[in-house]
């Protein structure tokens, strides 16, 4: 017998998922991704993994569909009815025959490679307390790499989306 | 307690959904939504093997950690270049962004 809240948590990521990607609205998609983000917050929290779902939502929720709203907001006047004519007929049917055949060929290789042996409870709780030492010991070079990384990808970032006088005028033709 | 195979279930299912957004939408920013998706199929992978093995692997747990803080990079990335492409091209539809098609 599954458990409803799993079961509750599934149908909202998947849904809503769909919704992202299917939505009329550009906005009402990234909506979409948000609640999907929550749901996989969710079923960290199912798999005991607190710290984990409060960083999805802090990160994913808080800050990455805003960052996409705001997107969404400064390229309105494309995003509205021509550039969502989407091709429902050939382009579609291949995606959904290409993303099903994938999903399936996953769905059957853990089927062949995991035994039915893994279906074991969960024994032991990681605590935030062993998950921050080893984090700043064991990976503590792993920890500065993401950080070099982040910074070197907040300036990239910058860099790209900075308006260049010479290239507004020029640059556009 | 959810057998391992259901997480795993739910996340190649996620996954697709994911492939699907790929292949067959034309707007840059739905495709970033998929990577998304995509990305956090792998998370839920994770997790859950991380969990499910006894003892528990802390850096099962970790590189979900690392996942999330890439992939918020990256969407910062990718709105960036969809901005300048917007800017340049007056469009996001990918289909349409096609001047480095040989």
């Amino acid at each position: 017998m599954p458990d409803p809240i799993f079961l509750v948590l599934s149908a909202v990521v998947v849904v809503s998922a769909i919704a992202a990607l299917e939505a009329r609205e550009l906005i009402y998609g990234a909506v979409g991704l948000a609640f999907s983000l929550i749901g996989v917050a969710g079923i960290f929290l199912l798999l005991g993994e607190e710290y984990l779902a409060m960083f999805q939502i802090a990160v994913y929720v808080g800050a990455v569909v805003v960052l996409i709203m705001f997107t969404i907001m400064l390229v309105r006047r494309d995003s509205g009815r021509p550039a969502e004519e989407e091709e429902p007929g050939r382009l579609g049917r291949a995606g959904a025959f290409v993303a099903g055949l994938i999903a399936l060929a996953i769905a059957a290789a853990m089927y062949l490679v995991i035994p039915y042996s893994a279906e074991m409870p969960i024994l032991s709780e990681i605590s935030l307390h062993d998950l921050g030492r080893t984090l700043a010991s064991g990976y503590a070079l792993a920890l500065v790499i993401l950080g070099l990384l982040i910074g070197a990808t907040a300036v990239g970032a910058l860099t790209l989306a900075k308006i260049e006088p010479e290239e507004e005028r020029g640059g556009a033709a | 307690m959810e057998p391992l195979s259901s997480y795993l279930v739910l996340s190649s299912v996620l996954m697709g959904i994911g492939i699907y957004g790929l292949v067959s939408k034309r707007n840059a920013i739905r495709l970033l939504f998929s990577v998304e998706l995509i990305v956090n199929a792998a998370n839920i992978n994770f997790a859950a093997f991380a969990r499910f093995s006894n003892p528990p692997i802390m850096s099962g747990v970790l590189i979900v950690f690392y996942s999330i803080a890439a992939a918020a990079m990256e969407a910062a990335v990718g709105l960036a270049l969809i901005l300048v492409a917007f800017r340049l091209n007056g469009t996001i539809d990918v289909r349409r962004l096609n001047r480095l098609k040989g």
